[in-house]
């Protein structure tokens, strides 16, 4: 939970605007690390589909 | 299709090129893993486990204007369905262009049949979906 003392209203509820979030990555295609930004993906009005999951090495 | 799919864990970028080039069931895999070590992104969407520092699996879709359109969280144990995820995907990107039709719990692509939500649909689903 936010321990700020900002604003904020707690996690993203269904049919919010996301705020803008950055992600440094690891990209197979090219073998190096980048960048992912909603505002990019936004410009260049693209869908975005977020899979997170607990931690690489895993199993499911 | 317009869409990207990125991963998120709080793991490294650099265990995920580890993982990504050890694993040989990822040896598909083409799109960014992204890295939330701070679990900043994690707790923005809900799915940032306080007692663990890992990240529940939440799959999120994410319109291009930005707009959350689907929410799915599960503990660690079950894993997501790729086939219900892409069929959800492909039912909002479908729903974004046919504002005024809904996607019943059957459809799967483009040219399965739709609800019309109105008053002339109350009480007559079953002969819309099956006439």
């Amino acid at each position: 939970m936010c321990e700020c003392e900002c604003e904020c209203s707690g996690p993203l509820k269904l049919g919010q605007q996301v705020p803008d979030f950055s992600l440094e990555t690891y990209e197979p295609t090219k073998g190096d690390f980048g960048t992912f930004s909603l505002a990019d993906q936004i410009a260049q009005k693209r869908w975005t589909i977020l899979f997170f999951y607990p931690a690489d090495f895993t199993f499911v | 299709m317009g869409c990207d799919i990125v991963t998120v864990s709080t793991d490294t970028k650099h265990t995920h090129l580890a993982w990504r080039e050890h694993e040989k069931e990822l040896h598909r895999v083409a799109y960014p893993m992204g890295s939330d070590g701070t679990g900043t992104v994690s707790r923005m969407f809900g799915v940032y486990e306080d007692e663990t520092g890992l990240a529940f699996r939440g799959a999120f879709i994410i319109n291009p204007e930005g707009k959350l359109l689907s929410i799915e969280v599960n503990f660690d144990n079950v894993g997501r369905n790729i086939d219900e995820l892409m069929r959800k995907f492909k039912a909002n990107m479908y729903l974004s262009r046919k504002t005024h039709e809904a996607c019943p719990s059957k459809w799967k692509d483009d040219g399965d049949k739709t609800l019309t939500p109105g008053a002339k649909l109350v009480g007559k689903v079953h002969e819309a979906l099956n006439g």
